[in-house]
């Protein structure tokens, strides 16, 4: 069984490598506090005729073991600085050119969806609007025009390692590019009333003929 | 004060104390048993209220009508029809959209039918007019709507048509714009819906609504 969600957009696996590299970090350095507090717990544990030494927190051969290590967390966060700023900029600021724009809003709680259909232009009288289901093609740019009919919501696909605040009174756009074609579960993730918990959907990703197959099936008449 | 953790007494007065809190958390949170006369009553408090209110009265701000002494089996076919998708999963059906979640809350047939029986049971809102139409041109047209929803307006079980007089105004003027629009009673799985839409295209303007609803306005009183 696989543990985690598979990382099925261009972007996926930067997002899962950044949260590993830290999960190492963090997880290094809350190993080796343990031990050592234990270790010394144990080893330095009231003894009969031994008298507690008063530390005032000032003494050089003692302090040593806070800032040696205290330096060298400083020079690791170099690294997850370093990674977070090209995960970020190449996630959430970098917009590549879009192949294929999509409106998607959100309300109290559903996804409906806005498709450009057949001329591939938004706001023409041959897109074609759903409910529920996103429907896009893989190996493409797709840009996600987000808006809200009401309060915050967040546009959310797991396997894209996708997130975004959706604001009402903005568009905020958002891009992905699959890599894999099939249905995916999308999702909610911020807190927005009692339906939230139900606020859910699908994304289909499809090959061109499938989702050219798609649009013909589904354009208005 | 000093904690004895080996006293027995002390002991026995926690495990007794946690199975007390445990116990009436449980009392409280559980829900009656299916069936049961207050089945209907505790759903209605936890999933209707919230938007229809504690009377079933309606909450314009919200777009949820006055439900309160509809009968069973208008809610329970309506319930079933925003959870299957054939009322409410239209792209611009927000207020529908809004509604379905609440509906896929209730899990079983059972659940359905104990709301239902409560709302029916409570009284009527009797919400005042807040459009303003001509009475006696409405009468002429309501000629048409009074071969389903009879002419006093109470509805026939046997047409699947509902009683007009208990909704507000405001909420019916929606659903008939909804229903031209193809918005209400276009899904293929609304059988019902779809004998109501075209009657709605009899209404040919603004003032045609508004005088239909101010003759059901002054029925049922
Ligand atoms: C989140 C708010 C909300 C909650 C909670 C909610 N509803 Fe609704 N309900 C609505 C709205 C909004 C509408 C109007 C839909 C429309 O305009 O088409 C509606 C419509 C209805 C209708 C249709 C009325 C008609 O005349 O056709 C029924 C029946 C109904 N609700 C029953 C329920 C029941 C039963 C519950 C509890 C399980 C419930 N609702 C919970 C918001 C809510
Ligand atoms: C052929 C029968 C028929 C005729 C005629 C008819 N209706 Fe209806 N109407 C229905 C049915 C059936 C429904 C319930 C639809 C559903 O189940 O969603 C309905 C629903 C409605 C609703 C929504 C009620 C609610 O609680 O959501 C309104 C408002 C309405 N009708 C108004 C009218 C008006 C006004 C006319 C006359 C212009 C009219 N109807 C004529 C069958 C009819
Ligand atoms: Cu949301």
């Amino acid at each position: 069984m696989n543990l985690f969600q598979p990382a099925l957009s261009t972007f996926a696996s930067d997002v899962d490598n950044l949260v590993m590299m830290i999960t190492a970090i963090v997880g290094f350095w809350y190993l080796a506090t343990n031990v050592m507090f234990f270790w010394l717990l144990w080893r330095y544990r009231a003894q009969e005729g031994v008298k507690a030494l008063y530390v005032t927190g000032h003494e050089p051969e003692l302090l040593r073991w806070i800032t040696y290590p205290h330096y060298l967390i400083i020079f690791m966060d170099l690294f997850v600085i370093v990674g977070a700023i090209k995960v970020w900029y190449n996630v959430k600021q970098n917009l590549p050119e879009p192949q294929e724009v999509v409106r998607v809003v959100g309300q109290q709680w559903a996804w409906s969806f806005q498709h450009p259909g057949a001329d591939g232009i938004l706001d023409t009288a041959d897109d074609i609007k759903t409910v529920d289901g996103l429907h896009v093609p893989v190996n493409k740019v797709v840009h996600a025009k987000l808006e809200s009919r009401d309060v915050l919501h967040n546009f959310s696909i797991p396997v894209f390692r996708l997130k975004q605040d959706i604001v009402p009174g903005r568009v905020i756009t958002a891009w992905f590019e699959a890599t894999q074609a099939g249905v995916y579960d999308l999702q909610c993730a911020e807190m927005c009333g009692i339906g939230h918990g139900l606020m859910a959907g699908r994304i289909y990703v499809e090959s061109d003929e499938d989702h050219l197959a798609w649009i013909t099936a589904n354009t208005p008449k | 004060m000093r904690v004895d953790v080996t006293s027995h007494g002390g002991a026995i007065l926690l495990v007794a104390a946690i199975a007390a809190i445990g116990a009436s958390l449980t009392s409280c949170m559980s829900t009656p048993a299916a069936g049961s006369p207050d089945e209907g009553l505790a759903l209605f408090e936890d999933y209707c209220a919230p938007c229809h209110g504690a009377n079933a009265a309606g909450q314009e701000n919200i777009g949820a009508p006055s439900i309160a002494s509809l009968p069973a089996w208008y809610i329970t076919a309506e319930v079933h029809k925003f959870r299957d998708g054939a009322r409410g999963a239209h792209f611009d059906d927000i207020e529908g959209l809004r509604m379905r979640p609440m509906a896929a809350a209730l899990q079983t047939d059972g659940q359905i039918a104990a709301v239902a029986g409560y709302i029916a049971a409570l009284p009527a809102a009797r919400p005042a007019p807040t459009l303003k139409g001509d009475a006696e041109k409405g009468k002429v047209s309501f000629g048409v709507c009074s071969a389903c929803h009879q002419a006093d307006g109470t509805g026939s079980e046997a047409l699947g048509a509902p009683p007009l007089t208990k909704q507000q105004d405001w909420y019916l003027a929606r659903q008939i714009h909804k229903f031209k629009d193809g918005v209400r009673g276009a899904n293929p799985l609304d059988k019902t819906g779809a004998t109501m839409a075209p009657m709605a295209r009899t209404l040919a303007d603004e003032d045609a609504i508004n005088n239909v609803i101010a003759h059901i306005q002054t029925l049922g009183k």
